[in-house]
C-alpha cells in the first residue's frame, strides 16, 4: 500500500478535532506556489490558534509582500489547539504549513510574530512540534533560520536564546532584506555563523548570539557588548519613512475568526506620550496615511473580500489630521454598501461635536468606549494622560446627548504612586457617569468599567517602576467591587496573576529563557487564555531555575542601572525617559507633542531617513 | 426577461454547486457567511433584509455535516433586478473560493416553498480510508437493516435512525474498493446522518469520507 502523504494523514484525523477548518487552508486569496518553483520558502507563524492569527494584520502584510516576490513562497502556520496538538503528537505528525502542507522544518526561514509575551510558550511548542531545536545554539546548517518580530520583542532578551535573529521595529522592508541575505548566503556556501553575521549587518536586525551579556553577582546586568567586532551596538529599530500602500488583498477565512473585516492602519505611532504606554513610545514617529489612500484601500478590500465590516486601526484615531473628512467618506461608503464600521482608540480630549455627530451616524445602536485610565486628576497627571474631571464629564454628557446608550470606561490600577483614594475615585467616576447618563438618556443606559493592572514596560518612562504588590492589587480590586456593588455598573477585570506573568516576562533578561522552557515542559501554553493559564507552572519553573521572580516584577530599578534592553534603540533616548519619569514624580505633564517637541530623540535618530524620503506624513513639529 | 418574472424585477435564483477540498471542513453556519460574502463580491443586485445589520437574503437547502464533501448542494438567493442567467453564473464563478464549484443557476418561482421545506432525502456514498471486505460489509448492512429500531444519541437527544434509512447498500468503486451507498430521509425534524449510521456499524469518523451525491426535493 502506498504511504499516505502528510496531507492525507492530517485530513484523516481532522474529523476528530474541534474546528478542523483551522488546519486546512484553502481560503479565497490564499497564495499557493509550486514548492520547487521558488528559491526561498518562508513560514509565517503566529503562535496562537488560527482564529486569532489569521486576523493578525502584521502576518497578512508580510504574507502579501513576500508572496509578491517570484523567488519566494510565504506560507502560514499557527498553533494547533490542545486537542489537535495531542492528535498530532499521537500520530507523529509535525507542524505543517497551510498552503503546501509542508513540515515547518522544510522551510529555509521561519518568521514568528510575537506581539505579546504570553505567546512565548506557544512559540517553543511550535518549534518542538516542528522538530526544530529550541535553542539557537543547537541548530545546524539543515535547520531553518528562526526569525522573530513584533511588539513584545522590543525587549528581545527573554526569548533571545531561542531566536536566531530578531527584527526590531517595522518588518516590511527588513523581511525582504533577510530573504536577500539568506539567498546570498546560500550562494556563498558559508557556515551558519556566516549567515548570522550577514543578518547582523541589516538595519534593525539583532542577532543575540553575537552579543554578550555579563551580570553582577546580584543579578543586575554589568555589560552588554558585541561578541564579534563586526557587530555594532545599539541595534537601532527599523522604521519606514513613509507607510506603504495599505494591504487590500485579504485572505477570507472559511471558518470564523476573531475579526472578519477589512482592517486599514490609518496612522502609525502616537504623540500623546502616556507614560505607561509601550506602543506609544516604541512606535514613534507618527506617520499618517492620507484619507483618500485609506478610502481606496477600504473599497478595494471590500471588493476583494465581500466583508461586512471595516476597521480603521491606529493608536489614537481621533488624532488623525483628516479624521472629519475620513468619517464623512466612511458615511458615504456606509450608504453605498451595507457595512459596519469600527473606529477604535478615540481620545477624550479630541472629541468635537462634529466628530460625535459623524461617529453616531456610522454606528447607530453601537456602544462608545473611552479610556480615562485613572480616577483622579492627580493620577492622570502622573501617567501623563492629563484630563480634568470636568472635561471627562463634558465628554460623557456629549456621548449620551448624541444618542449612545452604552458607555465603556477603561481604567488601570497599580499605577506608580497610586493610593486607595485614587482607586475609590474610579468607582465615583463610574457612578457619576451612570447618573449623568440616566439624566440625559434614561433608564436604559449601561455603563461598563474595564479594569486592568498596570504593567511596567520596557522603553517607557515607567520602565524603572515596580509592579504593584499582589496584596495591594487584590485590595484595590476588592474596594472597587465593593464600591460598585448594587450600582448596576458592570465591572470586568484582568486576572492579576496573568498580569504578574506579563510583568516578569516583559522586563526579563536572558536568564528567563530556561524558566520559559521549564514552564513549557510542565505544560504551560496558551498563557493568554484564561482557561489554559497555569500560574503554578511558572512559579515552580522559577523556583527550579533558582531565579527570584520578584527581582523582575517588584523591584524598582535604579535610574542608572543597565537594563536588559539597553542595546535596543527605539529612537527614544534613555535620558528622555529618565527625565520624564522624574517629571512624573512631581506630577508634571507633557501634552501632545504634535504641538510642542520635547526632544524624545526620534527626530535625531531618523533625521537622515526623513530627509531622504520626504512626504511621509510625519507629525513631528 | 422571462415570462414568470416579478413585475418589479425581483427574482429568486437557485444555484447548484459542489463543495469539496478544504471547504469540507467549513460547517453550515460558516458556509452561510461564506455565501453571503461570495454574493457581495459578485456585486449582483442582492435583496437585503432590513435592520441595523442588513444581510443578503439567502437560503441553503440542507446542512452538510462537517467533513463531508458534496457533488450537489442547493442555494436560493434573491435579487432586486433581473439579469441574464449566464451573467449571474459567470459573476458567481469569478468570485467563488477554492473548493466551491458553481454548476448551474436557474430562476425559480417566487412562490416556491423554502428549500429546507422542500427537502425529502439525501443520497451519500461512503469510501473507507482502509480497504474493507465487501462480504463483511454486506453482512453488517444486512444485520443493520434487519433491526426495527436503531437508537442514536446525539447531543443528549435520542432518535430512531432505522425509519430514516430509505436505502442502504454496498457497492464497488472503480478501483474495486468496497463502498457504501445510502439514501437517508432529510425532512424537518427527521434527518438521518450517515456518520450516526457508520458509528453504529463501528466506524469512527476518522475512518471514512462521505460524499453527498444528490438532494431529493418534493
Amino acid at each position: 500500500m502506498k504511504a499516505k502523504s502528510l496531507q492525507e494523514r492530517v485530513e484523516h484525523l481532522l474529523p476528530a478535532v474541534t474546528k478542523p477548518g483551522r488546519y486546512v487552508g484553502g481560503e479565497l486569496n490564499q497564495v499557493v506556489k509550486p514548492w520547487e518553483s521558488v528559491q526561498t520558502h518562508v513560514a509565517l507563524v503566529f503562535p496562537d490558534i488560527y482564529d486569532l492569527g489569521q486576523a493578525n494584520l502584521g502576518i497578512a502584510i508580510l504574507y502579501d509582500l513576500l508572496n509578491q516576490r517570484v523567488d519566494v513562497a510565504a506560507e502560514r502556520a499557527f498553533a494547533p489547539w490542545v486537542d489537535m496538538e495531542a492528535a498530532m503528537r499521537d500520530a507523529g505528525i509535525p507542524l505543517f504549513s497551510l498552503e503546501n502542507k509542508r513540515p515547518l522544518a522544510d522551510f529555509e526561514i521561519i518568521g514568528v510574530s510575537l506581539p505579546y509575551e504570553t505567546l512565548y510558550t506557544n512559540f517553543l511548542n511550535i518549534l518542538d512540534l516542528s522538530k526544530i531545536p529550541l535553542y539557537s545554539k543547537d541548530r545546524e546548517a539543515q535547520h531553518p533560520l528562526v526569525i522573530a518580530g513584533g511588539q513584545a520583542v522590543f525587549n528581545p532578551e527573554p526569548v533571545a536564546s531561542f531566536v536566531d535573529a530578531f527584527v526590531i521595529g517595522e518588518g516590511e522592508e527588513a523581511a525582504l532584506d533577510i530573504v536577500d541575505a539568506h539567498q546570498a548566503w546560500v550562494e556563498s556556501g558559508g557556515s551558519r555563523q556566516d549567515l548570522l553575521l550577514r543578518l547582523a549587518q541589516i538595519p534593525g536586525v539583532y542577532v543575540p548570539a553575537l552579543v554578550k551579556v555579563d551580570y553582577h553577582p546580584d543579578g543586575k546586568i554589568k555589560t552588554i557588548e558585541p561578541a564579534d567586532s563586526r557587530v555594532k551596538l545599539p541595534v537601532v529599530k527599523r522604521i519606514l519613512a513613509k507607510l506603504p500602500p495599505p494591504l487590500s488583498r485579504f485572505l477570507v477565512p472559511n471558518v470564523e475568526v476573531v475579526h472578519e473585516r477589512v482592517s486599514i492602519e490609518i496612522m502609525r505611532g502616537c504623540t500623546r506620550g502616556c507614560r505607561f504606554c509601550h506602543a506609544g513610545m516604541v512606535n514613534r514617529p507618527i506617520r499618517e496615511r492620507a484619507a483618500i489612500e485609506v478610502m481606496e484601500a477600504l473599497t478595494a478590500g471590500l471588493d476583494q473580500t465581500g466583508y461586512e465590516e471595516v476597521s480603521l486601526l491606529s493608536l489614537s484615531s481621533s488624532d488623525h489630521s483628516e479624521i472629519i473628512p475620513l468619517i464623512e467618506s466612511l458615511r458615504e461608503l456606509l450608504t453605498q454598501r451595507q457595512v459596519d464600521i469600527s473606529l477604535p482608540s478615540l481620545r477624550i480630549e479630541s472629541f468635537s461635536d462634529e466628530l460625535m455627530d459623524g461617529l453616531q451616524s456610522l454606528s447607530p445602536g453601537g456602544g462608545f468606549t473611552i479610556a480615562p485610565e485613572a480616577g483622579t486628576e492627580r493620577m492622570r497627571n502622573i501617567i501623563n494622560k492629563p484630563l480634568r474631571d470636568a472635561e471627562l464629564m463634558d465628554t460623557v454628557r456629549s456621548v449620551f446627548e448624541h444618542g449612545w446608550k452604552s458607555l465603556k470606561l477603561y481604567f488601570m490600577i497599580g499605577h506608580p504612586q497610586e493610593t486607595l483614594s485614587d482607586v475609590e475615585a474610579i468607582a465615583d467616576i463610574c457612578k457619576r457617569v451612570l447618573h449623568e447618563g440616566r439624566q440625559i438618556a434614561g433608564g436604559r443606559v449601561r455603563v461598563h468599567a474595564g479594569v486592568s493592572t498596570f504593567i511596567p514596560k520596557p522603553h517607557t518612562p515607567f520602565q524603572w517602576a515596580a509592579f504593584d504588590d499582589p496584596a495591594a492589587i487584590d485590595a484595590k480590586l476588592a474596594l472597587l467591587k465593593d464600591a460598585l456593588r448594587g450600582s448596576k455598573i458592570k465591572m470586568t477585570w484582568n486576572d492579576p496573576r496573568a498580569s504578574l506573568l506579563e510583568a516578569w516576562l516583559s522586563r526579563g533578561d536572558r536568564r528567563i529563557a530556561p524558566v520559559i522552557e521549564r514552564a513549557w515542559r510542565k505544560g504551560a501554553r496558551f498563557d493568554a487564555w484564561g482557561d489554559q493559564f497555569r500560574f503554578e507552572h511558572w512559579e515552580s519553573a522559577f523556583a527550579e531555575c533558582g531565579l527570584d521572580p520578584d527581582f523582575y516584577s517588584f523591584r524598582e530599578r535604579d535610574l542608572d542601572e543597565v537594563l536588559p534592553w539597553d542595546h535596543i534603540n527605539v529612537g527614544v533616548r534613555k535620558s528622555f525617559l529618565q527625565e520624564d519619569y522624574r517629571l512624573s514624580l512631581s506630577g508634571g505633564v507633557r501634552p501632545d507633542c504634535r504641538d510642542q517637541c520635547y526632544a524624545c530623540g526620534i527626530l535625531t535618530a531618523f533625521s537622515e531617513l526623513r530627509l531622504a524620503q520626504p512626504g511621509g506624513g510625519w507629525k513631528c513639529p | 426577461m422571462p415570462v414568470n418574472a416579478h413585475p418589479l424585477g425581483i427574482s429568486r435564483i437557485r444555484v447548484v454547486y459542489a463543495k469539496r477540498d478544504a471547504l469540507r471542513f467549513t460547517g453550515h453556519l460558516d458556509l452561510q457567511r461564506l455565501w453571503e460574502r461570495l454574493l457581495r463580491r459578485s456585486k449582483l443586485p442582492l435583496r437585503y433584509t432590513q435592520g441595523y445589520h442588513p444581510r443578503a437574503r439567502l437560503n441553503l437547502a440542507s446542512a452538510l455535516p462537517l467533513g463531508f464533501i458534496s457533488d450537489e448542494e442547493l442555494l436560493d438567493f434573491w435579487m432586486d433586478e433581473w439579469l441574464p442567467l449566464p451573467e449571474i453564473q459567470q459573476r458567481l464563478t469569478a468570485v467563488a473560493p477554492p473548493g466551491l464549484e458553481i454548476y448551474s443557476v436557474q430562476q425559480v418561482d417566487m412562490g416556491e416553498n423554502a428549500l429546507q421545506v422542500q427537502m425529502k432525502a439525501s443520497e451519500f456514498v461512503v469510501s473507507f480510508y482502509d480497504p474493507q471486505d465487501i462480504l463483511e460489509l454486506n453482512h453488517q448492512v444486512e444485520q443493520l437493516l434487519n433491526q426495527t429500531t436503531i437508537t442514536i444519541t446525539r447531543r443528549k437527544k435520542t432518535y430512531n435512525l432505522r425509519p430514516l434509512i430509505l436505502d442502504l447498500e454496498t457497492a464497488t468503486a472503480p478501483d474495486d474498493a468496497a463502498i457504501l451507498r445510502m439514501r437517508l430521509k432529510a425532512e424537518a425534524g427527521a434527518t438521518g446522518r450517515p456518520d450516526d449510521l457508520l458509528e453504529t456499524l463501528g466506524y469512527p469518523n476518522t475512518a471514512y469520507l462521505v460524499r453527498r451525491t444528490q438532494l431529493l426535493l418534493n
